[in-house]
């Protein structure tokens, strides 16, 4: 930590979730923050950046390589742990489900180190509801696509106006107990058939 | 059903986990047992610490560490059932296998291998090359202490005539290609993709370093150990290890754990292991042991506690006075009551 300032390394392959991480350090003042591929040299560049705050994917087979930097004090010069702040246990329980963990130099404050923690935890977060709400829309979007074709269908075959093969659709989802687009899917299915 | 949320490390030596799962022991049971595949020990430590799972395949060294709160929150673990012993082994590099062939190193027996590595790594220190770098998988390892125990037949000081670090076993094989180091100690299946891929030759099974080394255990959180659903788990769990021990399930065994979801790797790289016949060099040597990987000796013998403590102490690894607790971590009583027997030693 030279004149004060903290250092972070990001360990992440998800290159867009690290980029997250690094955006959300930085606004929250932490100017030196490096992403670090998520590689199997990593001790070796860690040792190289020397950050005073490591945080690391859960997914990321490396945190196994963390756990062993603060036994061997040897290859690190300085004594890494991981973070453990016993009075804590919610923000550590937080960081799990989440989907991250941090790894801290010794000696560093455990308020500064939360705070670093909290905001990747918020990161990890933000980025997991981004994902699920990019696949809900482009599931929607698939779904739409699906009972767009069968309304089609129904026009062509039955020569029904849009509204009322919409409506057809829509009363025959709700009698089955089905999705619409599992009775759009069903009607596809059986014009290929036949 | 009760539902038990299981996480496991994918390696071969998680065989009798997968079975119970996918063979349906744990549901004659009464269990809807769901494992969880997990990328790291530490990430295995962690869920088991916060809830996430109710049970672990688990390195015995972490299921102590765990429990004592080495470098950790600590949770008391109970260990009440080996899920293997055994079924580790070293792989060097070729450059240093060709170095210690030269020197009789090869023949797959302790004594030749550390006399060649001792005067291999001699040499290179007169020379003033950089110490050999061996990997084990995590720092309390059964692989780190077998290494240990190969250092010191060697005549070298673990703590400064060589260098050990810590690779997860999907890098390890990179890991040995790059030079990044110079050997490891890892489970099946790692040792024999470094043959396959020609980067590196197997220098010695498990068995001949330590005999039956205890390897990965069941590890449960101690305050739910003694639940009704812990000792199905254990039924379970010992009737899929008399059926993964049967020769002649085998291959449905290598097949089930080759699945993309499980081990994601070719059948028959698996079936080496379970055979207990591995290929140890690219020329197509192959050196047999029947008890390369035991799937079926279960019970928790007090012997077994006594020897990891052994290990972890002469590693460094242990605070004074922890015999006791690492004896208590292993529940043969646990295992005795969930499969009917006598309580006894």
């Amino acid at each position: 930590m030279q004149d004060g300032v903290v250092s972070v390394a990001v360990v992440d392959a998800d290159r867009a979730r690290a980029t997250i991480v690094e955006e959300g350090l930085r606004a929250a003042g932490i100017p030196r923050v490096a992403i670090v591929p998520d590689s199997p040299d990593l001790l070796d560049r860690l040792v190289t950046l020397a950050p005073d705050v490591v945080v690391i994917a859960l997914d990321s087979p490396n945190r196994d390589v963390l756990e062993q930097m603060f036994r061997v004090s040897r290859i690190v010069e300085r004594p890494v742990a991981m973070f453990v702040d016993r009075s804590d246990a919610a923000t550590m329980q937080a960081a799990i489900d989440a989907g991250v963990s941090a790894y801290v130099v010794d000696g560093l404050k455990p308020e500064r180190v939360r705070a670093i923690v909290d905001m990747a935890v918020m990161r990890f977060n933000a980025y997991s509801r981004m994902r699920r709400e990019l696949e809900e829309a482009k599931t929607a979007l698939a779904d739409r696509k699906t009972i767009d074709k069968a309304k089609g269908l129904l026009m062509a075959r039955k020569g029904l106006s849009e509204q009322d093969a919409y409506a057809l659709l829509r009363r025959t989802a709700m009698n089955e107990k089905k999705r619409m687009v599992e009775i759009a899917q069903a009607i596809i299915t059986a014009a290929e058939l036949f | 059903m009760t539902r038990l949320s299981v996480g496991y490390v994918p390696l071969t030596d998680a065989a009798v986990l997968i079975a119970a799962a996918e063979r349906g022991f744990a549901a004659a049971e009464g269990l809807d047992l769901v494992p969880v595949r997990e990328t790291s020990w530490a990430n295995i430590r962690d869920k088991l610490v916060f809830g996430h799972f109710d049970a672990a395949h688990m390195l015995a060294p972490l299921a102590v560490a765990t429990t004592l709160g080495l470098g950790h929150v600590a949770l008391p673990l109970a260990a009440p059932f080996w899920l293997n012993l055994g079924g580790n082994a070293v792989t060097v590099s070729r450059p240093l296998a060709a170095q210690l062939a030269a020197k009789g190193g090869l023949s797959g027996r302790l004594p030749d291998a550390a006399a060649a590595l001792g005067a291999v790594a001699r040499e290179r220190a007169a020379a003033g090359q950089g110490a050999l770098t061996f990997a084990a998988v995590f720092p309390f390892s059964t692989h780190a202490y077998q290494l240990r125990t190969l250092f010191v037949a060697a005549g070298l000081d673990p703590e400064r005539d060589v260098r050990l670090v810590v690779v997860p076993p999907p890098f390890m094989v990179d890991a040995l290609r790059r030079g990044l180091v110079d050997g490891f100690c890892v489970g099946s299946p790692w040792n024999s993709v470094a043959v396959d891929q020609g980067v590196g030759t197997i220098l010695l099974l498990g068995n001949a370093i330590v005999r039956r080394a205890p390897e990965k255990v069941l590890a449960v959180p101690a305050e739910r150990a003694g639940a009704p659903e812990a000792a199905a788990l254990i039924r379970a769990l010992a009737a899929a290890a008399a059926w993964c021990s049967a020769p002649e399930n085998r291959e449905d065994l290598a097949a089930v754990l080759g699945e993309p979801r499980h081990l994601d790797l070719p059948a028959a790289v698996i079936l080496r292991t379970l055979d207990g016949a591995l290929v140890v060099d690219a020329d197509g040597t192959v050196r047999t042991d029947p008890e390369f990987l035991l799937l079926g000796a279960n019970r928790p013998e007090p012997a077994q506690a006594d020897w990891l403590f052994d290990a972890m102490a002469a590693a460094g690894h242990l605070p004074e006075g922890s015999r006791d607790a690492v004896r208590a971590v292993f529940r043969t009583d646990l295992y005795d009551a969930a499969l009917g027997r006598p309580a006894g030693p």
